[in-house]
């Protein structure tokens, strides 16, 4: 049983392979972007909203809203980032129920590169909120002797964050290929809906969460997260 | 569980450049078109809001003017009322003026037609009167009548001296015109009165039995009358003056 995309090499340009999780993430930017491009191509005030644009106002908006609810402030560098995170989560969780797609998000490099990206982008938003001394201070509080342990902090949060991720998707891959082999027609398809349903949790809890970071970091008091399953 | 760090790297490039696409494609638009919308729904909901304070300042006025209406109400049925008697006595007093314009010429009328009619009673009174007159004295007259109506005229030419003078002009003759032939004495009194008055005028004696009784004396072109007629026609013209009516125009009366 293969349990990570990196291994399968799709192509190797100049002897340099290039594996399923970079190719289908690839995909799913091209999914996102061009859908965003097709349907934003002609938005202007005097021409009705249709269906599709309507959905993407829809979606950007509840971003928008959980975010100013999170924050209790309208930052749009908050939403590129942290909207970013969910569509592409949520996208690559809904894609397993494409056969043969491996979703970027059961590599444990993907979600390391995303936890990642979330460790480095809480100390940017908070340098760029509070400067860099008022950001480093808050590594110091409430006094001096809680510095190892808010550097601890920082990074397992980082690393709860990828396991969480992968574990979560990776485990849903792995039990629906176990029930595929013990019951082949029934359990699949309920487990693929529920890793669907789990998919898209998951999405949402990495984005929140990374939200809840970057809003520890660049305000004094944040409102705590919605309980998380 | 293996980390390929290449492709650690990978991964964050990539979801560094989907930042960007996403930014530039999909959250500028839809922020920008719902910014746009949400200024567009602000506008009209202050657009909204102004007219429902315009309309609210309406209403509010016009509860006002109704109230106001209402206090007023009887004050303005009062004064209507009011000028509706006024105008009512006006056209009372206006028709009870017409109506006593009415018989003032009414009664006017009346008085000219009795006026009218008592002159036409006093007129045919008159004419019946002389008419009477006229036929006793035709029926009366004599010979003796003339006689002294002839010689009362010849008594009177002296007075009248420069009339029948002017009256003859070159005229020599003059003619004495009477119903029955009249006596010698008589004629030769009127022939002596007229040859005081006019000299070198011979007179000469004719008899008309249709005349009236008296003396018609032609000179010349004019003619004197001193005949029953002409005195009856003396007394018309005289109750024609009395009734204020034109005399009628008869014979030249020289009596």
């Amino acid at each position: 049983m293969e349990l990570t995309p990196d291994t399968n090499i799709v192509f190797a340009p100049w002897g340099f392979g290039i594996n399923a999780t970079i190719v289908n993430t690839w995909i799913i930017m091209a999914v996102l972007t061009g859908t965003a491009a097709l349907v934003t191509r002609n938005l202007r005030p005097d021409v009705p909203p249709n269906r599709w644009r309507t959905t993407l106002e829809v979606i950007v908006g509840g971003i928008v809203g959980q975010i100013a609810e999170i924050t209790e402030r309208r930052d749009p560098r908050i939403l590129y980032f942290s909207g970013t995170l969910f569509l592409f989560i949520v996208t690559a969780n809904l894609l397993t129920v494409v056969p043969g797609f491996d979703t970027p998000t059961a590599s444990l490099s993907t979600t390391v590169a995303l936890a990642l990206s979330v460790l480095i982008a809480v100390p940017l938003f908070g340098i760029g909120s509070r400067g860099l001394g008022g950001y480093l201070r808050t590594y110091l509080e409430p006094s001096v002797i809680m510095l190892p342990f808010n550097i601890i902090s920082e990074v397992s949060r980082g690393i709860s964050l990828a396991i969480r991720l992968y574990g979560n998707i990776m485990s849903g891959a792995v039990i629906a290929a176990i029930l595929l082999g013990v019951a082949p027609f029934f359990f699949p398809v309920v487990m693929d809906m529920l890793g669907l349903l789990t998919g898209v949790i998951q999405a949402y809890i990495f984005a929140i969460l990374a939200t809840v970071y970057i809003s520890s970091a660049t305000a004094a008091t944040p409102k705590p997260p919605k309980e998380a399953p | 569980m293996s980390i390929d760090w290449i492709t650690v790297a990978a991964q964050i490039v990539n979801f560094l450049l989907l930042i960007w696409l996403l930014k530039r494609f999909l959250y500028r638009p839809i922020l920008d078109g719902i910014d746009a919308r949400e200024a567009e729904i602000a506008a009209r909901m202050g657009e909204a809001a102004a007219v429902r304070q315009q309309a609210e300042a309406r209403e509010t006025e016009y509860e006002a003017r109704i109230a106001q209406l209402s206090s007023s109400r009887a004050e303005l049925l009062e004064e209507a009322r009011r000028a509706a008697e006024a105008e009512r006595d006006a056209l009372l007093s206006k028709a009870r003026a017409r109506l006593e314009e009415e018989q003032a010429e009414r009664a006017a009328h009346r008085a000219e037609e009795a006026a009218r009619h008592r002159a036409d009673l006093q007129r045919r009174g008159a004419e019946a009167l002389l008419a009477l007159t006229r036929k006793a004295l035709r029926d009366l007259a004599d010979e003796g009548l003339e006689r002294r109506i002839v010689l009362q005229a010849a008594g009177r030419l002296a007075d009248m001296g420069d009339d029948l003078r002017e009256a003859a002009g070159d005229a020599r003759q003059a003619v004495a015109l009477t119903r029955d032939p009249l006596p010698e004495e008589v004629q030769a009194r009127l022939r002596s009165d007229l040859g005081d008055v006019l000299e070198g005028v011979s007179l000469r004696f004719e008899v008309d039995p249709g005349q009236s009784p008296g003396l018609n004396l032609r000179l010349g072109g004019a003619q004197l009358g001193w005949t029953v007629d002409s005195y009856l026609n003396g007394l018309e013209a005289t109750l024609a003056e009395a009734a204020g009516r034109p005399a009628r125009r008869g014979g030249h009366d020289a009596a």
